[in-house]
C-alpha cells in the first residue's frame, strides 16, 4: 500500500486521497468540526460573562474578537452582593425550590402509585387530564390567579388569604404546573417493582400507603431523585410567575429573577455586576447538571416519550 | 388456633369468575397444599385468605376470627411468594425482621426472634448480607424466616420452590416438612407441580376451573380420585382412560372388553358411557401377573415406543389394529395404553403383547360428568358423595 | 401464643380513630383508593390550573371595565374575540393584536414567526448535537454536560447573556454585524434584530433539550438494522437516509412538539432582553394588558386565544405523530 507518491504528495492532497479510500476518516472528521462547534457555540456565552465580570465597569467597552478581559476585577463577585441582596435572591430561590420539589414529590408519588400499579375506570382520561395542565401557556391561568392571590376573588363567599408576595403565590402555580412530568416519571419507575414485593409489604404489617412510602418509593430511588432534580431545576429557571407573583423584593420572598432584573434596572449601567450576578446564578444548576446528568437526561426523554 | 375455613368464597372479575364457591375447611396445624394447573383459581384462593384480594362473595375464618374485611397485616398470617419477594434495598436482617419492627416490637424480643428464626433456616452468620449476594436457595430461606419470625398462625406458601432449580427444590421439599414438623403451624400451601403436593401434604385441595375438585389425604386423591380431572392430575404419569359403553356383562371399548356386573353399580344401566381408568403400575404382562388376583381378560396389543427410567420401564402400547389412532384435537392416541414394567423385564419395541389390568385398582367413571362410579371392579359402588368416602369392597 | 392478639395490642395502643380511618381506606376498592390517592393532585390542579382556566374563558366573555370598582364589564358574548381579530381592539392595546403591515410588532405574527423560526433552527441544531452525542467517544460525558448546560441556565440569565451581546455600548458583536448590514445601531430596541436575537437566545438554550430526545430515538434504533444497511451495501449517508431517518422520525416530532409549545408561551426571555413594547408575544400582550391597563376582558380572550392555539398545534402534531406510527408500524 505505502508508496513512495506519499513522499512527493503535500499532506492535504495525501489526505484527500486516503480519505477517497477510506470515508471513516471524512465522517470522522466532520464529527471533531461538529463537536467543537457545539462545544463553542454552547460554552462561549459563559466565557462573555466571565470577560464582563472580571473587567472593571469603567473599562468595558469596545471589546476586539475574541473578547478577553481588559483588566483584572474578582471584587465584582463580592460587590455582586453588596450592591443589592443577592444571596437572598439566591437562597429565596432555593427555599422555593426545595419546598415545591418536596410537595410534587408526595403528591407525585400518590398519583404515580395509581397509575402506575392500579387499574380502574377512567384512568386513561384523567392521565389526559393531567397531561393537558403542561400543555396551557401560563398566560391563560395567570388572570385568575393573579386575581385569588391579590385578594380580589371569594372562592364560595369565603375570602381567600392573599398570598400576593408571599411564597405560596409561587408555589402552588408552580407545583400545579411542574406536577405532571413527575407523575409520569414516578409511574414508569412504580409500575416496575414487582407485585410481589408490594404484596409481601403488606403481608408483614404495612397498610398500602405503607407499602408505597417503605418499599415503593426508596426502591424507585432514581426515578424520585430524577424527578426531584427536574422540578427544583425547573423552579429555579422559571420565570413567568416568579415575576409576577412577587413585587420583586428580597424580603418578601422575590427569586432569582428579580435579583437579577434589579441590576437591569435600577443600576443599568453596572454591566460587570450584572454579568458576575448572572454566573453566581447559574453556578447551582451548573452544578446539578454536572452532578445528576444521567437523571437529567433519562428524565427528560422518559417524560417526553411517555405518549 | 390456626384454624382456616372458608365458606362459599367466589372471586369474580369483571369478565371471568377466577374462584367459584370455594369452601374449605383446613384444621389448626395442618399442611393443606392447593394443587391445580396454571391458571385455575388457586392462587387467587390464597390470596383471598392473605387479604390481597378480596372475595366477591363468601367468607374468610382464620384461628375463629373473621377475617373476611380484614387488611392483610391484621390477619394472622405470614406469606412466602413465588419470586422470593426480599426487599433489595435491606439487608437480611432488616428483612426478616422488617414485620416486627413495624409493630414496634422492643429491640431485644426483634434480635431474639431473628436469631431463632435464622437458626431455623440455617442463615447464620448472613444477617449483614444484601439479597443481591445471596444464592437463590439463600434467598428463599431468608423468605421462609421472615415468614416465622412473626409466629404467624397461619403460613401461605404461593409456590415457593418453582423458581429454584431441580435439585435445590427436591432439598427445600424435606426442609419444609421439618420446619412444618417442627412449627406444627398450619400451612397452606399452592403449587401446580402435583409431586410436591403428594410430598408434602396432610391433604390435598386439587382445584380447577375455579372450584374445589375433591380435598383429601394425598394417597385416597391418588387411589379414590373423585372424579376424572383429579384421577388424571395426580399421579404422574398420567392414568390411562378409554372410554367404552355399559353392557350387560360389563364394559365394551373399541379395542377390548372388561367385566363387571353392572348390576352392583347402582345408577348404572347398559347403554350408558363410562371411562374406564387404570394407572400405567395397575397394567400388567400376562406373564408377570401372578401377583394380580384378581386380572382382567388378557387383552392384545403392540408395543410401541419404551421410556426407560432407570428404576422401572414406561410401555407406550397399542391396543386393537396397532396403529395409533387419533383425532385433531387429541394429545394422545386414543388407543394408547402406558404400562409401567419393572426393569428386569425382557421386553422390546414393536413386538405384540398381552397385558392384564388389576381389575381391584381399576376405576370406572362416568364419561358424561366425569364423576367417579367405582374404584374397583371387584365390587360395589362408591356412593357418589363427599369427600374421603370410603370405597367398599376394595378388598 | 396467639400473636394476633399481640397485635391487636400493640394496635389499640395507637388511637382509635387511627386504627378506624387505616381499617377504612384497606377496605376500599381499588377504584375508590386510586380516586382518593389523586384527591389532592386533583384538587391542586383544579384550584391551579382548571378554575383559572374556565374562569379566564368566562372573563374573555365580558367588557373591559375600565371606570368603577368592579373588573369586568357586561357579557358581551364573542365581541372581545371578534374586535381582537379584526384589529378593532389594536387601539386601545400596548401593541397591536393582529396587523399583517407590522408583522414583527404584533402578538399574534411575532409569536408564530419566532415559534417557526426558532423551532426550525432548534431541529436542526438539536440533530446536529444528537448525532454527536450518539458515537462513543473520549469525554463524551463532558461534551454532554457542555450541550446540557444551556438548557438548565435560568430564563432570566439566559436573557441577560444575551442582553449583554447585543448591548451596543459593550458587547463586541453589534459593530460588525451593524457593517455587514444585518442589524440596526440599536437591535435591541428594533423588533426584527430582536426577533433574530431571540430565536438566536432559544436556540442557544434549548436545542440540547431537542438533542435529548432525538438521541433517546436514534439510541432505539436496532443497531442489527444498520449491519442489514451495510451488507446491501448502502454508504454511511445512505444508511442514514433510509434507516435512521424514518426511523427517528417520531422522536423528533414529539420533541417539536414540546418546543412548539414553550415557544408560543415565550415571555421571560422577552422581557429581559428587549422588553414586552419592542417584541410583543402573546403572553406579552396577556400580562401589559391586565397587569398595566386592567383590561381583564381583552386580556383573558388573549389569553385564550393562545390556549386555543396551541391546542390546534398539539393537534396537527398528533395527526401527523399517528401517521408516521402508522408508516413505521
Amino acid at each position: 500500500m505505502a508508496t513512495e507518491s506519499e513522499t512527493e504528495q503535500g499532506p492535504l492532497s495525501r489526505w484527500v486521497d486516503s480519505s477517497i479510500q477510506n470515508p471513516e476518516k471524512v465522517y470522522r472528521a466532520m464529527f471533531y468540526v461538529a463537536t467543537i462547534f457545539f462545544l463553542f457555540t454552547t460554552l462561549f456565552p459563559f466565557y462573555w460573562l466571565l470577560v464582563l465580570a472580571l473587567t472593571p465597569n469603567d473599562a468595558i467597552a469596545n471589546f476586539g474578537f475574541p473578547p478577553v478581559p481588559n483588566g483584572f476585577n474578582p471584587g465584582a463577585f463580592i460587590e455582586v452582593f453588596q450592591q443589592v441582596p443577592f444571596h437572598l435572591y439566591v437562597f429565596n430561590s432555593f427555599v422555593l425550590g426545595i419546598v415545591t420539589t418536596a410537595v410534587v414529590l408526595v403528591l407525585a408519588s400518590l398519583a404515580g402509585y395509581v397509575f402506575g400499579r392500579l387499574d380502574f375506570p377512567g384512568k386513561a382520561p384523567l392521565m389526559l387530564l393531567i397531561l393537558a395542565v403542561s400543555y396551557f401557556p401560563p398566560a391563560a391561568f395567570v388572570i385568575p390567579l393573579f386575581r385569588l392571590f391579590t385578594g380580589n376573588v371569594t372562592l364560595f363567599g369565603v375570602a381567600p388569604p392573599e398570598l400576593f408576595n408571599t411564597p405560596f403565590a409561587m408555589i402552588l402555580p408552580f407545583s400545579a404546573l411542574f406536577m405532571p412530568l413527575s407523575i409520569f416519571i414516578l409511574s414508569t419507575f412504580y409500575g416496575q417493582i414487582p407485585d410481589g414485593l408490594e404484596d409481601a409489604a403488606r403481608i408483614e404489617g404495612t397498610t398500602r400507603l405503607g407499602a408505597l412510602f417503605r418499599v415503593i418509593v426508596p426502591l424507585s430511588a432514581p426515578g424520585v431523585a430524577t424527578a426531584g432534580v427536574l422540578t427544583f431545576i425547573s423552579v429555579y429557571n422559571e420565570f413567568f410567575f416568579s415575576f409576577i407573583m412577587t413585587t420583586g423584593e428580597a424580603d418578601q420572598w422575590a427569586p432569582l429573577v428579580w435579583g437579577i432584573l434589579s441590576y437591569q434596572g435600577q443600576y443599568s449601567e453596572l454591566y460587570n455586576l450584572m454579568a458576575a450576578a448572572s454566573i453566581v446564578g447559574v453556578l447551582p444548576v451548573a452544578i446539578i447538571v454536572v452532578v445528576a446528568q444521567e437523571k437529567i437526561v433519562s428524565g427528560l426523554t422518559a417524560g417526553a416519550l411517555k405518549e | 388456633m390456626g384454624k382456616v375455613i372458608l365458606d362459599g368464597v367466589t372471586k369474580r372479575y369483571a369478565d371471568v369468575t377466577a374462584v367459584n364457591d370455594m369452601n374449605l375447611d383446613i384444621r389448626d396445624g395442618e399442611f393443606v397444599t392447593l394443587v391445580g394447573p396454571s391458571g385455575c383459581g388457586k392462587s387467587t384462593t390464597l390470596e383471598t385468605i392473605a387479604g390481597l384480594t378480596k372475595p366477591t362473595e363468601g367468607t374468610i375464618t382464620i384461628a375463629e376470627k373473621e377475617v373476611t374485611n380484614l387488611p392483610p397485616k391484621d390477619r394472622g398470617i405470614a406469606m412466602v411468594f413465588q419470586n422470593i419477594a426480599l426487599f433489595p434495598h435491606m439487608d437480611v436482617y432488616d428483612n426478616i425482621s422488617f414485620g416486627l419492627r413495624l409493630r414496634d416490637y422492643p429491640k431485644e424480643e426483634i434480635d431474639r426472634r431473628v436469631e431463632r428464626a435464622s437458626d431455623i433456616v440455617q442463615l447464620e452468620g448472613m444477617l449483614e448480607r444484601m439479597p443481591d449476594e445471596m444464592s437463590g436457595g439463600q434467598r428463599q430461606r431468608v423468605a421462609i424466616a421472615r415468614a416465622i419470625v412473626r409466629e404467624p398462625e397461619v403460613f401461605l406458601m404461593d409456590e415457593p420452590l418453582a423458581n429454584l432449580d431441580a435439585k435445590l427444590r427436591v432439598h427445600m421439599r424435606t426442609e419444609l416438612q421439618r420446619l412444618h414438623k417442627e412449627l406444627d403451624t398450619t400451612i397452606i400451601y399452592v403449587t401446580h407441580d402435583q409431586a410436591e403436593a403428594m410430598t408434602m401434604s396432610d391433604r390435598i385441595a386439587i382445584i380447577d376451573g375455579g372450584e374445589l375438585q375433591q380435598i383429601d389425604p394425598p394417597l385416597v386423591c391418588y387411589n379414590e380420585p373423585q372424579n376424572l380431572f383429579v384421577a388424571g392430575f395426580i399421579g404422574s404419569p398420567s392414568m390411562n382412560f378409554v372410554e367404552g359403553e355399559v353392557t350387560a356383562s360389563g364394559l365394551s371399548t373399541p379395542d377390548f372388553d372388561v367385566e363387571f356386573d353392572p348390576g352392583q353399580l347402582s345408577g348404572v344401566t347398559p347403554g350408558d358411557a363410562l371411562t374406564l381408568g387404570v394407572r400405567p403400575e395397575d397394567v400388567y404382562l400376562r406373564e408377570k401377573s401372578e401377583n394380580v388376583s384378581n386380572p382382567t381378560q388378557p387383552i392384545a396389543a403392540r408395543t410401541d415406543v419404551l421410556e426407560p427410567m432407570g428404576d422401572e420401564i414406561f410401555v407406550y402400547l397399542l391396543t386393537g389394529d396397532a396403529d395409533p389412532t387419533m383425532e385433531a384435537d387429541d394429545a394422545m392416541p386414543q388407543n394408547q395404553l402406558l404400562m409401567s414394567v419393572d426393569p428386569s423385564s425382557d421386553i422390546s419395541e414393536d413386538t405384540d403383547v398381552e397385558v392384564v389390568l388389576d381389575r381391584e385398582r381399576a376405576h370406572l367413571f362416568d364419561t358424561e360428568t366425569g364423576d367417579a362410579i367405582s374404584h374397583s371392579l371387584e365390587f360395589a359402588a362408591v356412593e357418589p358423595g363427599p369427600a374421603g368416602t370410603e370405597a367398599e369392597g376394595d378388598d | 401464643m396467639s400473636t394476633s392478639t399481640e397485635d391487636d395490642v400493640r394496635d389499640t395502643r395507637r388511637s382509635g380513630p387511627y386504627v378506624a380511618v387505616v381499617r377504612w381506606m384497606e377496605n376500599l376498592s381499588d377504584t375508590q383508593f386510586a380516586y382518593l390517592l389523586l384527591t389532592p393532585v386533583l384538587l391542586l390542579l383544579a384550584l391551579i390550573a382548571f378554575w383559572p382556566l374556565l374562569s379566564t374563558f368566562r372573563m374573555s366573555l365580558y367588557a373591559d371595565s375600565l371606570v368603577g370598582a368592579s373588573a369586568l364589564g357586561e357579557f358581551v358574548g364573542l365581541q372581545n374575540y371578534v374586535e381582537l381579530l379584526t384589529g378593532q381592539r389594536d387601539v386601545v392595546l400596548v401593541r397591536p393584536f393582529l396587523d399583517l403591515n407590522a408583522p414583527f410588532r404584533s402578538a399574534l405574527t411575532v409569536t408564530l414567526i419566532f415559534t417557526a423560526v426558532s423551532v426550525f433552527f432548534e431541529t436542526i441544531v438539536g440533530f446536529g448535537q444528537a448525532l454527536v452525542l450518539d458515537q462513543e467517544f473520549r469525554g463524551r460525558r463532558w461534551v454532554r454536560v457542555a450541550i446540557i448546560l444551556p438548557w438548565a441556565v435560568p430564563i432570566v440569565i439566559q436573557g441577560m447573556i444575551f442582553f449583554l451581546l447585543f448591548q451596543p455600548n459593550i458587547g463586541f458583536l453589534v459593530e460588525p454585524l451593524q457593517n455587514w448590514g444585518v442589524f440596526t445601531a440599536t437591535p435591541l430596541t428594533n423588533s426584527v434584530d430582536s426577533v433574530i436575537i431571540l430565536v438566536v437566545a432559544d436556540v442557544w438554550k434549548t436545542s440540547a433539550f431537542m438533542a435529548l430526545i432525538i438521541l433517546a430515538g436514534l439510541q432505539s434504533v436496532d443497531r442489527s438494522l444498520y449491519d442489514v444497511g451495510r451488507v446491501a451495501g448502502a454508504s454511511k449517508f445512505q444508511q442514514f437516509k433510509m434507516i435512521t431517518l424514518p426511523l427517528v422520525l417520531p422522536s423528533v416530532l414529539v420533541a417539536m412538539l414540546f418546543r412548539t409549545i414553550g415557544a408560543m408561551r415565550v415571555y421571560g426571555i422577552i422581557e429581559t432582553v428587549s422588553g414586552c413594547n419592542t417584541v410583543p408575544s402573546l403572553s406579552c400582550l396577556v400580562v401589559s394588558t391586565f397587569r398595566g391597563s386592567r383590561m381583564y376582558g381583552t386580556s383573558a380572550a388573549i389569553a385564550f386565544i393562545t390556549a386555543a392555539l396551541i391546542g390546534v398545534v398539539v393537534s396537527v402534531y398528533i395527526v401527523k405523530y399517528a401517521d408516521t406510527e402508522e408508516a413505521s408500524g
